[in-house]
């Protein structure tokens, strides 16, 4: 395999790119803890540099299938070809399926809105009553 | 890139097998502040950090660990204070739960969660 191992595209990926800072947060609650306060994903700026360059990071399926692989068992993403270059958009929902529990993103039927990609400006800065946030259910436009 | 197949390394005097150095070097770091807003300083290994409320931080990992039996360390200064000798005594600071693909760091003071400026994070173990 010409492509190597993830990790050893990632430590040649954070020698040859700058980091990122993304322009998006995503918000989101978790429906099996109701009582807890709205978790903010923060991407991380090496990681974000990766996938925009492209040919670093797996495919996304391949994280979804080690979900189901038993602790200690081999797993795919770490071998897999990498896919190409995305948008920073793109970028975004690909963490979201990859760091957040499909609970949130792909299974909840409820009628309250659990996720929202927001610009970072949005995410409050005083954070006296933090683990009182949740989200507004006024507000239905997601910013991305 | 090109791959550089060594079985051994040999300083001179000793030798040691290539997996006595890649077995023992961090899998991930990072270096994040917690206040105002959370924010990665600089990392490796990591695909983001999730912020879920006062003093606690899930970091995910983008290569998985093999087992959820990993080591590592997690120091905080566990105060929002940024000068470099401002940290907080009394402070604990600690690891919640542990997967293959996340950990996640606490930071407390004496009496309370605290999102603190120095949060210092690493492990070590077997690779995915």
């Amino acid at each position: 395999m010409t492509h190597g191992h993830l990790w050893d595209r990632l430590a040649d990926a954070k020698a040859r790119l700058d980091p990122v800072q993304s322009k998006y947060r995503v918000l989101f609650e978790n429906p099996t803890e109701p009582e807890a306060p709205a978790s903010v994903l923060v991407p991380d700026p090496n990681w974000m540099a990766a996938a925009l360059a492209g040919d670093v990071l797996p495919p996304i399926d391949t994280y979804l299938r080690d979900q189901n692989v038993p602790d200690g068992q081999p797993k795919e993403h770490p071998y897999a070809e990498p896919v190409g270059a995305m948008t920073e958009e793109e970028a975004i929902e690909y963490l979201i399926k990859k760091d957040i529990s499909p609970q949130v993103w792909r299974d909840y039927q409820g009628n309250r809105t659990i996720i929202k990609i927001v610009p970072v400006e949005l995410i409050p800065s005083d954070r006296s009553f933090r683990n009182a946030w949740k989200i507004s259910q006024a507000e239905q436009e997601i910013a991305a | 890139m090109s791959t550089l197949e060594v079985s051994n390394l040999n300083d001179g005097t000793t030798t040691v097998a290539t997996t006595f150095v890649t077995n023992g070097s961090a899998k991930m770091w990072v270096n994040f502040t917690g206040i105002t807003t959370t924010a990665t300083r600089d990392s490796f290994n990591v695909s983001s950090l999730t912020d879920g409320g006062t003093g606690n931080t899930t970091v995910t990992l983008t290569n998985n660990m093999n087992n959820a039996n990993y080591s590592g360390y997690y120091f905080t200064n566990a105060s929002v204070g940024t000068a470099a000798a401002n940290f907080n005594n009394q402070h604990t600071g600690g690891f919640g739960s542990f997967t293959t693909s996340s950990c996640q760091a606490y930071a407390y003071t004496a009496s309370a969660a605290v999102d603190a400026y120095q949060n210092l994070c690493g492990l070590f173990g077997d690779l995915a």
